[in-house]
């Protein structure tokens, strides 16, 4: 199916190249250098050239690396980059993310290739503990330390946070005088973009010879919302991406349960259990007045599709350590949990003016951690003249935005911020109006915060052998 | 590591040196240096330093006797793999390594030298292989990985030795039938068999019975993502379905693959959901809705995929009269960080979505999007709602118009350039229902400068003649620098110019005709227009001297009678859609283009013949109850139903705002100090305080500390 594996640096040096077709060559990568990396104009992840295709994708690492698969015949591009992307996440477990770790370490690249691939170029074992076990030498960064985040909710994971899309918030100017200005949506109100909860579903203490052990599963919820305001604050878009990650640690390998709380499971669930047992009868009162829809969802393989789609009973059989379980998708009901109105203006000067607000919408007895409001300024300026009502805020010169950041934020709270830039002198007014005017992004953690979605973990239990019994 | 570069050109004598350094005190350092330059051999190999590299050989071979060390052997083996397909024949002396290595005992070193070994183009090679092959197979208990990988190399040595895999299909399809093997080795057989065939000319494709079919989508459970997305492929064309009822049952079996976190898998299981409904003469409502979500779900992938993803939303927002999946308008929104492909991938799904119900929700994103910092994707968007105005009808193509001219005030030179250019469109859908906006588009006259602007604008001014005043001096301007434009542009500048004449019969206007005449006759270089200046000009005459066989009237039906009136077809060929649809998911389903015509020797798939396929895609009913879906998903579905059409309202009537989930702040601070320079906060000067006052409270802090 893969026909070859190209690894380019940034520049397009080529480090690592694997041949499954003996009709390709290795100047195959040549060709791909002088068509894709080194063409500017080139504006898609796929090239075909005669009937050889390129899919490539840029290394989620700092340093952007190349990789890129060759192929002759109708392939399954979607097994492709899919495949693409687990390896990168293979490389990243090795320390392999930079042009010069990948310049030292590239032996761990052909195995990593040969352990991930079939002779032919077939995808085989792309799961991250299995590939770990089956490779000669240990992972620079252990499978633990990268996934132990949702563990600890409190930590700021910005590596996490880049990979999230930001909200569409596009700057405004209230001006009039040119086109572009005048054509752009004046204040426009923005919703900040990450939201992570995690439902700490309690730990499951085990029979007395483990009790010395923490013998648990914690299972978090991450949910990334993601709303498109429209000028005059209409919502246009708005939909919550969540994730429920289970970190097992347990021993051996019992067969867990969960039920959400969306009404089709509370209904199913009902119904399968009311004649049966009264105990396991779920409480469908407290959330009467919102219905929480699941309008997609998506399991890692070791949950049973059929089970739940029987009985919306999510029975899974995790692997030890960290595994993404669950996505879900949901639009309807969302709450919000921040709301940043910002109002821009452009001086005669040049110099952009911002009067910006921010106010959290979620209950006062929750506190949201780390929040850090990111507001980009355009190039070219040197300074900028800031007025806080609260916070700690800076103009960062490499970073081309003023950070404005909170260790802690409470409910229902308004804050402004006033700031005035100033731009070095070879700054014109057309320079600032070809200014693409990122949007906004606002990152924060927090805690048990129910309202998003509202969606919960109803009942947990887990079945096997040793008798586990689930503290709630 | 290292104070040396692996990553630079070495000279072979320097790496010997290296490899042979042996420090019988310093044993373990010795060792790394030593690794290292094989580390260097391999580097070396891939900047293409073969001649110094090659000389290396026996250096090479001497480390594979001596090292026991797998670092050592993996770089052994590279060494090889590399020289294999380059020198074959330099490379004979390995051989006896490695099959020594393939016939030990340690699984990752077998699977290593197998991998080599089927990458020597020599007939010795691959009779080992062959070999070590097909007693791979008959032998009992071996280890499954090594098996799946004996079988896969069949595939590589398709290359060296057709024939041969070939006569070796008969094992590949008893291991397939026989179901001896684990679940993930029959697999593997299907797909060897599958790839093969499929490149094979004369041979039929694959076709399985539909019990096999059952058979593995049971295995399901047991397979790894990747076989399970094979499965899904697979199945498409090569399984049957002759009764509704088994196109039914497998429609069920394979629906929660949809929910698969792969995309492969769970656009295969898209793949072959409508692969079936092609063999059926209904379907569930509930089934689109679980397709449609689905589908939109997977746009939340990295972008790459998001692009395939909204590639197949294309193509199957193309393939029936009414799409089988129903997606929201909302998704398409382009974001600000979209790369540039999504975006106009995005725009193209926007174009095709649109209906007159959504229309002003699209039209508000268009409108943006048209002054967006990019120029073409300002101009793609221009053109977009254009075409809308064309595909939907004259309500429609209204409010689109309104739109276009809100865009044209602010006269930006490439904007209006691109309106210009779509209004000729739309003024030959709409014929004369525009009048007044013609007249306001000559105001924008100065702007164009392109080629297909400018034939737009002479079209505009030749067909509108009656409704513009000042058209002649307006032609004339556009005729003055005939000789410097371009032929296209001379081409629309002579159709005009004699239509005109016929219109009005202005002497004026017949000087002018002549003008044009006698330069393109005399001047201009190119065959094709001269000929038609002649023809023109014959005609134009003739007209005028005998008025008894071409009089005024024939003329002017003759030139400028009626057009037919233009419809903007976005729709494929049938046979074309009906390939590609069983090709979701793969390189086509990108270009939106036929297999063969970019993979010429792949074979093109077709639906089977069976007694219950419906040639005609729009027979399917789509049905609100049907008893082939269990009642779970009704359940869920019908739920779901309500929930997306409330969304649309909701999108639709704007009736939700920010202000809907607005709270009264219970604290507000308020800005207290005036703004200050946040350069001088992080400078270090900040941090010396000269107040004594602002001394005194940083050490009282401190002592609190």
């Amino acid at each position: 199916m893969i026909g070859a594996i190209l690894i380019f640096s940034n520049r397009g040096e080529l480090i690592v190249s694997k041949l499954y077709k003996a009709t390709l060559k290795r100047s195959v990568a040549d060709v791909f250098r002088v068509q894709v990396i080194n063409n500017q104009d080139v504006r898609s992840p796929i090239l075909t050239l005669g009937s050889t295709t390129f899919h490539s994708i840029r290394s989620t690492s700092k340093d952007r690396l190349w990789l890129v698969t060759v192929s002759r015949n109708n392939c399954n591009s979607a097994a492709i980059w899919e495949f693409l992307y687990k390896l990168n996440d293979a490389m990243t477990i090795y320390g392999i993310n930079s042009e010069s770790t990948l310049m030292e370490d590239f032996m761990i690249c052909y195995e990593l290739l040969s352990v991930m691939l079939m002779p032919g170029g077939i995808p085989m074992e792309t799961d991250l503990t299995a590939i770990v076990s089956m490779m000669s030498s240990k992972p620079k960064k252990s499978l633990q330390s990268i996934n132990l985040y949702s563990n600890n909710n409190n930590n700021n994971q910005y590596h996490e946070n880049n990979k999230l899309k930001n909200i569409n918030n596009i700057l405004t100017s209230n001006g009039s005088d040119t086109i572009l200005k005048a054509n752009l949506p004046s204040p426009t109100t923005a919703i900040p973009n990450l939201l992570r909860r995690a439902s700490s579903i309690s730990p499951i203490s085990t029979n007395k010879d483990f009790l010395t052990k923490k013998n648990e599963i914690i299972l978090s919820v991450i949910e990334k919302i993601n709303i498109l305001v429209s000028k005059d604050g209409f919502i246009l878009k708005s939909y919550v991406d969540g994730i429920i990650e289970s970190d097992n640690k347990i021993h051996d390998h019992p067969i867990c349960e969960i039920v959400l709380n969306d009404i089709e499971s509370i209904r199913r669930y009902n119904k399968y259990y009311k004649t049966k047992d009264k105990t396991f009868e779920m409480d469908n009162t407290m959330e009467s007045n919102k219905e929480i829809v699941l309008q997609d969802y998506k399991f890692h393989q070791c949950v049973s599709f059929e089970k739940f789609d029987e009985q919306r009973i999510i029975q899974f059989v995790t692997p030890q350590g960290q595994t993404e379980l669950m996505k879900y998708h949901i639009n309807n009901n969302l709450q919000i949990p921040f709301k940043v109105t910002p109002v821009v203006s452009q001086t005669f000067t040049g110099s952009m003016d911002y009067h910006i607000t921010l106010k959290s919408l979620f209950p006062p007895k929750l506190s949201a951690k780390n929040l850090l409001l990111r507001i980009p300024v355009p190039p070219g300026t040197i300074d900028c003249k800031i007025s806080v009502s609260n916070g700690n805020c800076n103009f960062v010169p490499e970073e081309n935005a003023i950070i404005w950041k909170f260790n802690k934020y409470n409910g229902l709270i308004e804050d402004k911020l006033s700031a005035l830039t100033v731009c070095s002198n070879d700054t014109t007014e057309l320079s600032s109006q070809q200014w693409q005017r990122p949007p906004i992004a606002l990152q924060f953690n927090i805690l048990m915060f129910i309202n998003t979605t509202q969606i919960d973990a109803q009942i947990v239990y887990i079945n096997d052998f040793n008798n586990y019994y689930t503290i709630d | 590591m290292s104070d040396q570069r692996v990553f630079s050109r070495y000279k072979a004598s320097e790496i010997k040196s290296d490899l042979q350094h042996v420090d019988l005190k310093r044993a373990k350092v010795s060792g790394m240096r030593r690794k290292l330059a094989l580390k260097k051999i391999i580097a070396n190999l891939m900047l293409g330093n073969y001649t110094e590299m090659i000389q290396l050989f026996p250096e090479i071979l001497k480390f594979w006797k001596i090292e026991d060390d797998f670092e050592v052997r993996k770089i052994c083996h590279e060494y090889v793999r590399t020289f294999g397909s380059i020198k074959p024949r330099s490379m004979v002396e390995a051989l006896s390594y490695i099959m020594d290595d393939l016939k030990g005992h340690d699984e990752t070193i077998q699977l290593l030298a197998l991998e080599t070994l089927i990458s020597v183009p020599l007939t010795k090679f691959t009779d080992e292989a062959f070999n070590f092959i097909i007693s791979l197979v008959n032998r009992r208990s071996v280890s499954i990985r090594l098996l799946e990988a004996a079988i896969y190399s069949l595939l590589q040595l398709n290359d060296f030795d057709h024939e041969r895999v070939m006569s070796l299909t008969h094992i590949l399809y008893d291991i397939i039938e026989q179901h001896l093997e684990s679940p993930s080795v029959q697999i593997a057989a299907l797909k060897t068999l599958y790839s093969l065939l499929d490149n094979e000319k004369n041979v039929d494709r694959l076709s399985l019975s539909i019990d096999v079919a059952y058979n593995l989508l049971d295995n399901i459970p047991s397979l790894n993502e990747w076989d399970i997305a094979f499965v899904l492929e697979c199945l498409v064309t090569t399984v049957v379905p002759n009764t509704y009822s088994d196109a039914y049952a497998l429609i069920d079996t394979v629906l929660p693959q949809l929910q698969h976190v792969n995309t492969s898998v769970a656009l295969n299981a898209l793949k072959f959901i409508l692969y079936l409904i092609n063999y059926v003469d209904e379907v569930d409502v509930a089934l689109t809705i679980r397709l449609s979500n689905s589908v939109t779900a997977l746009l939340e992938k990295p972008s790459e995929l998001q692009f395939l993803i909204l590639r197949n939303i294309i193509l199957l927002l193309l393939s029936r009269e009414k799409p089988i999946i129903d997606v929201d308008v909302s998704y398409f929104f382009i974001e600000f960080n979209d790369p540039i492909y999504i975006k106009d991938t995005k725009l193209e799904c926007l174009y095709l979505l649109a209906n007159e119900i959504n229309l002003p929700q699209i039209l508000e994103e268009l409108e943006q999007y048209s002054t967006d910092i990019d120029i073409q994707m300002s101009r793609k968007a221009v053109r977009a709602i254009g075409n809308l105005a064309v595909k939907l009808g004259e309500k429609a193509a209204d409010n689109c118009i309104i739109t276009l001219f809100h865009l044209i005030e602010f006269g930006v030179e490439y904007v209006v350039q691109e309106i210009i250019a779509v209004f000729r469109n739309i003024l030959r859908k709409y014929p004369h229902r525009y009048e007044k906006e013609v007249i306001t588009l000559m105001h924008y006259i100065e702007y164009v400068q392109e080629p297909e602007v400018k034939n737009a604008i002479i079209w505009i001014i030749s067909n509108y003649s009656d409704v513009l005043d000042n058209y002649i001096e307006l032609f004339e301007n556009i005729v003055s620098n005939v000789k410097d434009e371009q032929l296209e542009v001379q081409f629309a500048i002579l159709n005009a110019s004699v239509k005109l004449y016929v219109k009005t019969s202005l002497s004026r206007i017949e000087n002018l005709c002549q003008l044009l005449f006698n330069f393109f006759i005399e001047k201009t270089n190119n065959p094709d227009l001269r000929s038609r200046a002649l023809m023109y000009s014959r005609l134009l005459s003739m007209a005028k001297q005998r008025p008894d066989i071409i009089n005024q009237k024939t003329l002017k039906d003759l030139l400028n009678g009626e057009i037919p009136i233009i419809e903007i077809n976005s729709k494929l060929d049938p046979v074309i859609l009906e390939e590609l649809e069983l090709n979701i998911g793969t390189v086509t389903s990108i270009y939106l283009k036929p297999t063969v015509q970019i993979f010429k020797e792949s074979k093109i798939k077709t639906l089977p013949k069976s007694p219950i396929l419906h040639l005609d895609k729009n027979t399917l009913q789509i049905t609100q109850n049907n008893s082939m879906l269990n009642d779970a998903h009704k359940e869920v579905n019908g739920n779901m139903t309500i929930s997306s059409t409330e969304t649309n309202n909701r999108n639709l009537s704007h009736n939700v705002t920010m202000g809907d989930y607005d709270r009264p702040a219970q604290k507000v601070n308020q800005l207290k100090s005036r703004r200050k320079s946040s350069v001088n906060l992080n400078s270090p000067i900040k941090n010396i305080s000269r107040k004594p006052s602002m001394l005194i409270r940083k050490l009282s802090l401190k002592r609190n500390d």
